[in-house]
C-alpha cells in the first residue's frame, strides 16, 4: 500500500506487485514496458489494469510509463526508439501509428490474433480493428471505439423550451436549437450563454463534410490531395464556419480564450458540446447541478461520426513478444476491457463488453451511452497515412483561421491544399507508389 | 582580473588549480553541448528517421529548406522574437541594476522580486501569463478597462500575440540583472569620486565611466540571451498560443520539433537546427561589432 502511494505520488511509473493467485494457463516470465500518454483518470485505469494482469501472469513484471502531453509523448517514444530501448508495447491513436508501421517499428499481430484463445477478430467492432490495418496487416489492437457526439445540458433545453436532441435529428434541428439556446442574459449585447461549443479542427469538421456527402481527401486508400475546395465538402466547411461567423451560436475567438467551451459546458453556460467519450470522466466529476446526456451528431444527407480510437502496439524490437502479447491480449479481453471501462473514458472495442452493464451502466451518466454503440456502423475515419499528423496540423490552422473570421472559407481551403501537398507526396513515396 | 595577490612561485599551481576546477564543466559542456552540436551538424547532411541508419544526401536538406515557405515564416518569427527579447532583457536588466545598486531592505526585496520569474518552471510561468492575458477575466484587461483604456485579446491577434510572448520572456531577466549588478559593484569607488571631483554630471558619469566598464558584461549577456531566445520561445508558444493565431507564434523550434519528432525527419530537423545556430552566430557577431564600435568611439 505504501509502495502504491509512493508510486502514485511520483506519477510516472508503476510496477505490478507479484500476484497471489497464479491461475495462468501458460506461465510466462520476464519484464515488459508499456508506454502510455494519459491524463490522471486514464493513468489510474491503466494502473488498475496492470494490477489485474499481474494476478493472471505473476511471472511477468509490467512497467507502466506515463508521459501525459502529446508532444512529450512522441519525444519520449522517438528517444526510446533511437536509444534502442523502445517499450515493448505503447498506446497510440490510429492517426499516428502509420508512420511507425512504415518504418518496420511495429510487430504485425495477425498471427498472434489467429492463435489467441482470449480474443478473436470477430469480437471487436470492425471499424476499430480496421483502423489499425496498414498495407494489409493488422498492427495494433484497438482498446476503444469512441466517436464524436453531442453532450447536452438538459436543464438549459428545458428552460428554453427546446426539444431535446434525439436520434435522427438534422443540421436544421441542431441550428434552431443552438440559436434558441444562445442568450444575452445581462443585456450587454454579448451572449452569456452559447448554444454550442465545438473545436475548430479537422477532427470536428470531417464528419460534417461526410454527412453532407463530401470527402476530405480524393481517395481514401491512396490519397493524393485534400478535397475541401469545392462541392459538398466546401458547402459543409462553410456551414461549419458560419456557426461562428454568421450565426454566432458558438463562442468567438476571444470568448473561447476567456473560457473554453468545455469549461462553459461544465459551468452550465453552454448547451451543446461536441466531444468524444474521453470527456465523460471530467463531466461526471465536475457537473453537480444539472442533468446532462449525450446525443448522436445531427445528420444531413447521412448521419455519420468520426472514429476516435487508441491501440496497443507491439514493437518489433521487443525482446519478450510473448509476454507483450499476453498483456495486450489480456488488456483487450473481456476482463481487461471491463477494468478499463470503469474509468468511464472509453467505449470498449469489444462488442460483448460494450453491450454489457459494465459500459451501459444505468447508474452512471450519460444515460444514453448506447449512442456510441448505435453509431458504430456509421463511423468513418481519416485516411491512414505516414504524414497524416502534418496534414492535420496544417488543416487545423486553416480551419481555425476561417472559423474565427480571419480568412474566407475558400482562402483557407486553398491554403490547406497548397500547404499539405508535400505531405501527400511524401506519403506516396513512403508507400512506394509510382 | 587581479583577484589574487599570491607570491610568484605559487602562481603556476594556482592556475593549475583553476584549470582543474574547470575540467568537470568542460567535460559536461563537451558532452552535453558540443557533441550534440557536432552530431546535429553531421545529421543535417543526411536523411535519418532513427529506425534505419542515416543516409548521406549532401546538401539535400538545405536546398529543400530554400523552397519551404513554412521554414521562412518560422525563421522570421524567431528573429522577431530574438531581437525583441534581447533588447528588452538587456535594457531591462541594465536599468534595474542601475536603479537597485544601493543598500536597504526594500532594495533587497525588490531584487528578489526581479529574480523570481527567472526561477519559475517554464510551464508554470506560461500558465500564469495565460491567466494574466485572459481577454475576459485577465487582470491586465481588467486594469486597462478600469482606467478607461482599450482592452485587447492579447494572445488572439497576430501582432499582440507575438508581442505578448516577447514581454513574457522579457521579464525573465533575473540572471542578467544579477550579472550587471555584480559588474556595477566591481567598479572601483575611486572612479566615481574622481569623476565627481571633475564636475561630471550623472549622465556624463554613466557614459564615460560606467558604460565602458559594463560593455563586456553587456556583450556576454546579449550573446547569451540571443542564443537562449531561440530555445525560450518553444514552451510559451505551445502553451499560451498553440503557435497561433495562424502562424504568428510558430517559431523555428516548433517546426524543428514537428518535423523531427512528429514525422521522423531528423535530417531535415537537424538542417534547420544548423540554420538556427548560424543565425544565432550572425546575430552575435553583429552585436559584437556594434558594441565594439560604440566603445571605440567612446574612447576617442
Amino acid at each position: 500500500m505504501l509502495a502504491a502511494l509512493f508510486v502514485a505520488a511520483c506519477g510516472t511509473t508503476t510496477t505490478a506487485p507479484a500476484g497471489a493467485t497464479p491461475a495462468a494457463p501458460a506461465a510466462l516470465r520476464g519484464e515488459i514496458t508499456f508506454l502510455i500518454g494519459e491524463d490522471p483518470n486514464g493513468f489510474q485505469a491503466f494502473k488498475d489494469l496492470v494490477t489485474a494482469f499481474s494476478k493472471v501472469q505473476p511471472g511477468v513484471k509490467v512497467t507502466l510509463n506515463n508521459v501525459p502531453d502529446g508532444g512529450e509523448f512522441l519525444k519520449r517514444l522517438a528517444a526510446d526508439f533511437a536509444a534502442k530501448t523502445a517499450p515493448d508495447i505503447f498506446e497510440i491513436n490510429y492517426r499516428q501509428f502509420g508512420q511507425f508501421a512504415i518504418k518496420g517499428a511495429l510487430e504485425p499481430v495477425d498471427d498472434y490474433l489467429a492463435r489467441s484463445k482470449v480474443v478473436k477478430t470477430g469480437d471487436f467492432y470492425a471499424a476499430a480493428l480496421e483502423a489499425f490495418k496498414f498495407k494489409g496487416k493488422q498492427y495494433c489492437i484497438p482498446q476503444n471505439l469512441s466517436s464524436l457526439e453531442v453532450y447536452y445540458n438538459k436543464k438549459l433545453f428545458a428552460a428554453a423550451n427546446v426539444p431535446l436532441p434525439k436520434n435522427g435529428w438534422t443540421w436544421n434541428d441542431f441550428l434552431s436549437a443552438a440559436r434558441a439556446l444562445t442568450k444575452d442574459t445581462n443585456g450587454d449585447g454579448k451572449p452569456d450563454q452559447y448554444g454550442a461549443g465545438i473545436a475548430a479542427s479537422t477532427l470536428r469538421l470531417a464528419p460534417f463534410i461526410w454527412a453532407h456527402g463530401g470527402e476530405l481527401v480524393d481517395d481514401a486508400n491512396k490519397p493524393t490531395k485534400l478535397m475541401i475546395d469545392s462541392g459538398p465538402a466546401l458547402e459543409a466547411f462553410k456551414w461549419f464556419v458560419e456557426l461562428q461567423t454568421k450565426e454566432h451560436v458558438v463562442p468567438s475567438k476571444a470568448d473561447e480564450a476567456t473560457e473554453s467551451s468545455q469549461s462553459r459546458f461544465q459551468h452550465g453556460t453552454l448547451a451543446m458540446f461536441f466531444q468524444s467519450r474521453v470527456v465523460t470522466p471530467d463531466l461526471r466529476q465536475t457537473i453537480k447541478d444539472f442533468d446532462w446526456d449525450v446525443a448522436p451528431l445531427p445528420g444531413d444527407k447521412t448521419t455519420v461520426s468520426i472514429l476516435h480510437s487508441d491501440g496497443y502496439c507491439l514493437t518489433s524490437a521487443s525482446k519478450n513478444k510473448d509476454a507483450a502479447w499476453a498483456f495486450t491480449e489480456f488488456a483487450n479481453g473481456s476482463e481487461g476491457q471491463k477494468s478499463i471501462v470503469t474509468s468511464g473514458r472509453t467505449v470498449p472495442s469489444l462488442k460483448s463488453v460494450a453491450e454489457s452493464p459494465a459500459f451501459l451502466n444505468p447508474a452512471a451518466l450519460p444515460a444514453n451511452g448506447k449512442v456510441y454503440l448505435d453509431m458504430a456502423p456509421n463511423i468513418r475515419r481519416v485516411p491512414i497515412m505516414t504524414t497524416w499528423l502534418d496534414i492535420e496540423d496544417i488543416l487545423n490552422k486553416e480551419i481555425k483561421r476561417a472559423f474565427y473570421g480571419d480568412a474566407t472559407v475558400e482562402e483557407a481551403a486553398q491554403a490547406a491544399i497548397k500547404g499539405t501537398a508535400d505531405s501527400f507526396k511524401q506519403n506516396l513515396t513512403d508507400l512506394g507508389a509510382p | 582580473m587581479t583577484v589574487v595577490l599570491a607570491p610568484m612561485r605559487n602562481r603556476a599551481s594556482y592556475r593549475l588549480q583553476i584549470h582543474l576546477l574547470l575540467v568537470p564543466y568542460g567535460l559536461a559542456l563537451g558532452l552535453l553541448v558540443f557533441a550534440p552540436m557536432l552530431y546535429t551538424l553531421a545529421l543535417s547532411f543526411t536523411e535519418y528517421d532513427i529506425f534505419s541508419p542515416p543516409r548521406w544526401i549532401a546538401l539535400g536538406n538545405f536546398t529543400r529548406l530554400l523552397s519551404d515557405s513554412l521554414f521562412w515564416t518560422a525563421l522570421g518569427n524567431s528573429l522577431w522574437f530574438a531581437l525583441g527579447t534581447v533588447l528588452l532583457r538587456v535594457a531591462g536588466a541594465l536599468l534595474l541594476a542601475l536603479a537597485l545598486n544601493r543598500d536597504g531592505r526594500a532594495i533587497e526585496f525588490a531584487r528578489a522580486v526581479i529574480y523570481l520569474p527567472t526561477i519559475m518552471p517554464e510551464v508554470a510561468y506560461a500558465l500564469v501569463w495565460l491567466l494574466i492575458l485572459n481577454p475576459g477575466y485577465g487582470p491586465l484587461n481588467l486594469a486597462l478597462g478600469a482606467v478607461g483604456l482599450p482592452q485587447f485579446p492579447w494572445l488572439q491577434t497576430e501582432f499582440t500575440a507575438r508581442l505578448s510572448l516577447v514581454v513574457m520572456s522579457g521579464f525573465e531577466l533575473g540572471e542578467g540583472f544579477v550579472l550587471l549588478l555584480a559588474a556595477l559593484q566591481t567598479i572601483p569607488h575611486e572612479l566615481f569620486e574622481a569623476s565627481a571631483l571633475d564636475g561630471a554630471s550623472r549622465a556624463q558619469t554613466f557614459r564615460r565611466v560606467i558604460w565602458p566598464l559594463l560593455v563586456p558584461s553587456l556583450l556576454l549577456l546579449a550573446f547569451r540571451d540571443t542564443a537562449l531566445s531561440f530555445y525560450d520561445s518553444f514552451a510559451p508558444s505551445v502553451i499560451t498560443t498553440e503557435t497561433g493565431p495562424y502562424y504568428a507564434t510558430f517559431f523555428l523550434p516548433n517546426y524543428i520539433f514537428n518535423k523531427s519528432f512528429g514525422l521522423f525527419q531528423y535530417g531535415y530537423g537537424s538542417a534547420m537546427t544548423v540554420c538556427l545556430y548560424l543565425v544565432g552566430l550572425l546575430l552575435i557577431a553583429l552585436q559584437y561589432g556594434a558594441l565594439k564600435r560604440g566603445q571605440a568611439s567612446d574612447e576617442l
